[in-house]
């Protein structure tokens, strides 16, 4: 039986990047639900309406977009809109041409991965350079981030030293603090070389155009105050309706991805520099970039499209801490990406469509989305999706067989009882369908099949024959 | 997660679901399940008709084959009695993963009208009977595993109340408690590696704090933990919640 | 690109035109998100420092304690908004250089930045800078120790208050303590692009 793409992945994945992924993904899960159970009363009143808010903006998004756009060009942004990742590409690459920009720097941002811009403007002859720490190394390796918010959650610090010490960042030294000195040292003279500050958005308000960021490290900030334009790179659904939801999902997103109160620097950002101010952009550009999101927001996955990016659902997902992110092979993964890689993936849908698969539906996930989404009904929405696409699954027994019996109560109370002697049961009656794989580890109790109902029928009830 | 709202005083008169586990493999439990219903002066009837509830083809993927189970499965326990499960997995099938499949269906309303009077044996015992002590002893130390489906309906809490009722039961709790044990349905046979490896991390977990015994309210999550317990030797005894129940009513002298 | 704008509003329309029953936006009460765990009651400058030592901050109450401080670790050479200048220079010694403009071309050359800030947040301990006020973007970013000073009445109680203080200028950025990463092997570090050190003085 040819095995699921995941599940061999994880087996063959090297011991210390999974004990790596793992202890990465599942430290600090008390801290991070103790933020978020322990400061409020009702905690779920808080998912359920930041989900609510961000639903509502994606049913009526056609409205939101719409303010948005004439909120921001009100504020003096210039709005571009992208239909796909080409021309959100292609966009960025004009604004930099037009103004005779050859270098960038990079606050992290997932939609930017998404489009590939690095590979894009390296193309053109464009130094593009991430600046978060993570994703600096991530850069300097050639490598893809492995989680939402922790890009570097597969590497350890002896591999890392061995990275900056062939890239001239150093002599070898793996010491976490020698490593991030040197970033600093080396990345804070190119914030002022470079012309472009490229940044993603957490959020863009569609009342003020409030664009917020949000980071730890202060790169972004640094993108903001070192470069002449400023260009961010977001997705439609990262709308919000007024500036009063900020309080609300700012303190979700701390708590949700790292346990914190407010990250560092939350920066919130309405247009170039003001008159006086001698650092940052004088030119401020926002690319809304669709790249399928309308495809999501027609089907019955939208919910989706709520995510906040906080990365809660990889951290506290078992499948995830086994595998790995790269396992997901696309830039979103983990339980989110499960559901929002294969419906990005458009035509190419049936290449990711084991991605759902990866779940044992433990729900997990949903209990701690800070925006509520009901993640494991989404995975099971695309399991159907892909059945109803005729796309072959590894490993999954058929089920028709199984429905008719299911469906048969005679042919079932005799398959029940024939199945005392288990070789002559047929194997997907059993509720353990596929055998061999399930007795590879596991033992299997004695069959009783039967056995309880001849116990209902032959009972005595207080000394009379029921 | 429950998406129906139910009857608060759902009445003594039940209709037992089994499961497909326990009429394969584990007997006991619904022995257990029926003996501490009637304990409650409960009066259950056993549909012979019913098979499963037919969640291992909603998890695959395959809900036109589901919903044949499904139409089966309400037309099994028509009427208007609470129908009481004993795994928080069936139950949850019934009253959420059901409705998800027949959103589009024409017989939705029928689906549910089952998924309104379904409910998980721990949940049915403290909210449907209200019932928050529970009589008899058990003495001996039990590690309790959360079952998934349970998560965000009241059966964890409602298994908890009973338990830690119980005179001479100390529950151990233990590391990374919310944690899947990995068996999933289907899942545990087509991630086989992933799910082996979950299993033992949960196991590891649970057994670090030498309890007697494992407790869920799933048989399918003991089928797997206890399977991979007798795979590598590790002695811990699993027990459905109800027949830890059972066995404080038997240990207490309250019932035979 | 007109042409994307057009299509993309176009796809949205169609995509969320069909819908039956819309979301409607939630009732709920401005103040949901701010922790009602611990009490915001009290001197609002004693809740900030308290919050503010939560998140590796420091606040310093006067000018005379910052001066120690930046000696005591010899941070001798720093920037200060030249606002400022005039009452906080005369708590400075010889042995101090204070710039009164931020030279990109050498941003090393300074271990500290004074800054005004526009506020303060108690709830989180977070100070507020913003274009305004705050005299340089880079003199409160780029040097180890950031200064940024504000005066009691300027502290505001919780995140809702702070966001309907946000107001037209184009930026304004919350700092809740010193720039820090966790992300080598998730260990802390604190100092990575921005401040290793961030004081808050009350002026």
């Amino acid at each position: 039986m040819k095995s699921q793409p995941i599940d061999t992945y994880a087996s063959e994945l090297a011991e210390d990047v999974r004990r790596a992924v793992a202890d990465g993904s599942a430290s600090g899960y008390d801290r991070r639900a103790a933020s978020l159970f322990s400061d409020f009363e009702d905690p779920d009143f808080l998912r359920r309406t930041a989900g609510d808010v961000k639903q509502h903006t994606l049913e009526n998004l056609d409205t939101y977009l719409a303010q948005t756009e004439d909120r921001l060009k009100e504020n003096g942004v210039e709005v571009h809109w992208a239909g796909d990742a080409e021309a959100a590409c292609r966009a960025v690459l004009k604004i930099m041409r037009d103004n005779g920009a050859t270098k960038v720097v990079k606050s992290k941002s997932m939609a930017t991965e998404e489009i590939h811009l690095n590979d894009f403007l390296e193309r053109e002859g464009i130094e593009s350079l991430e600046t978060d720490l993570g994703e600096f190394i991530v850069q300097i390796d050639h490598d893809h981030p492995s989680h939402i918010v922790k890009p570097i959650i597969h590497k350890n610090r002896q591999g890392i030293a061995r990275s900056y010490e062939r890239e001239g960042l150093g002599a070898y030294d793996d010491r976490p603090e020698v490593i991030t000195a040197r970033a600093r040292k080396f990345l804070r003279k190119k914030y002022l070389e470079a012309s472009v500050g490229l940044t993603g958005a957490n959020f863009i308000v569609a009342e003020s155009g409030r664009l917020v960021l949000v980071t730890n490290e202060g790169n972004s900030r640094f993108c903001l105050a070192g470069t002449d334009i400023h260009i961010a790179v977001v997705g439609i659904e990262k709308v919000i309706p007024r500036d009063r939801d900020l309080s609300l999902f700012l303190s979700l997103l701390g708590r949700s991805a790292t346990g914190q109160q407010l990250t560092v620097y939350t920066e919130f950002i309405s247009g170039p520099r003001a008159e006086g101010q001698p650092d940052g952009p004088r030119q401020m550009h926002v690319i809304l970039l669709d790249n399928r999101r309308t495809e999501v927001l027609a089907s019955n996955c939208r919910d989706i499209l709520r995510c906040i990016r906080c990365g809660a659902c990889l951290n506290v997902c078992p499948i995830y801490r086994q595998a790995s992110g790269h396992a997901y092979r696309s830039v979103y993964p983990g339980p989110v990406g499960a559901v929002l890689s294969p419906l990005l993936a458009g035509e190419k849908f049936s290449e990711l469509a084991d991605l759902p698969k990866a779940s044992s539906l433990c729900g997990a996930c949903k209990e701690v989305c800070p925006v509520n989404i009901p993640i494991p009904d989404l995975l099971l929405r695309l399991r159907d999706k892909a059945k109803h696409e005729g796309i072959k699954s590894p490993g999954t027994p058929p089920m028709g067989g199984w429905a008719y019996l299911a469906s048969q109560p005679t042919v079932w109370r005799a398959s029940l009882s024939a199945g005392r002697l288990m070789n002559l049961m047929p194997l997907n009656l059993i509720p353990v369908p596929a055998l061999r794989a399930w007795t590879k580890s596991r033992q299997l109790p004695e069959w009783r099949g039967g056995a309880f109902r001849k116990w209902m029928k032959t009972r005595k009830i207080g000394g009379k024959d029921s | 997660m429950i998406a129906v709202d139910r009857d608060p005083s759902p009445g003594k008169k039940v209709q037992l679901m089994a499961t497909c586990l326990c009429d394969s493999f584990f007997d006991d439990v619904a022995v257990a399940t029926v003996e501490v219903l009637e304990y409650l002066k409960c009066e259950v009837t056993f549909p012979e008709e019913q098979t499963c509830c037919g969640q291992p083809a909603f998890n695959a993927g395959d809900w036109k084959s589901s919903r044949k189970v499904v139409r089966h499965c309400v037309k099994t326990f028509a009427g208007d009695e609470p129908v009481v499960v004993p795994s928080g997995s069936c139950a949850a099938m019934v009253f959420h993963g059901a409705l998800l499949e027949f959103e589009e269906e024409s017989d939705l309303p029928e689906v549910r009208q089952l998924a309104g009077r379904t409910w998980e044996i721990a949940d049915f015992i403290v909210n449907g009977l209200r019932v928050a002590e529970w009589p008899g002893k058990f003495p001996a130390k039990a590690a309790f595993h959360r079952s998934c489906h349970t998560r965000e309906t009241n059966s964890g809490a409602a298994t908890r109340t009973l338990l830690e009722s119980i005179d001479g039961l100390e529950l151990v709790p233990f590391g990374e408690g919310e944690q899947c044990c990995g068996f999933g349905g289907t899942f545990s046979v087509t991630f086989p590696n992933i799910s082996a490896a979950m299993g033992k991390l949960k196991l590891g977990n649970a057994l670090k704090e030498n309890p007697e015994y494992l407790v869920s309210g799933d048989m399918g999550c003991l089928l797997h933990l206890g399977g991979i317990a007798t795979r590598e030797g590790k002695t811990i005894k699993t027990r459905h919640v109800v027949q830890i129940l059972r066995d404080s009513l038997r240990n207490g002298g309250l019932i035979p | 690109m007109n042409n994307d704008r057009e299509a993309i509003l176009k796809r949205v329309g169609e995509a969320v035109g069909g819908l039956a029953d819309r979301t409607p936006y939630p009732s709920f009460r401005n103040d949901l998100g701010v922790s009602t765990a611990r009490s915001l009651d009290g001197d609002l400058w004693e809740i900030f420092c308290e919050r503010f030592v939560a998140v590796n901050g420091m606040p310093v109450e006067t000018p005379d304690a910052m001066v120690e401080y930046l000696k005591t670790f010899g941070y001798t050479h720093g920037y200060c908004d030249p606002a400022l200048r005039e009452s906080l220079a005369p708590f400075f010694d010889s042995g101090f250089t204070l710039e009164e403009s931020f030279d990109r071309q050498d941003i090393d050359r300074y271990q500290f930045g004074i800054t005004r800030a526009h506020a303060a947040i108690a709830e989180t301990g977070s100070v507020v800078v913003t274009d305004r006020l705050t005299s340089s973007r880079l003199a409160a970013l780029a040097p180890w120790v950031h200064i940024a000073c504000i005066t009691r009445d300027e502290i505001i109680r919780d995140t809702v208050a702070a966001v309907a203080d946000l107001g037209d200028d184009p930026n304004v950025v919350w700092i809740t303590g010193p720039s820090k990463t966790a992300d080598v092997e998730g260990i802390l570090i604190e100092g990575v692009h921005g401040p290793g050190i961030q004081i808050c003085l009350l002026l």
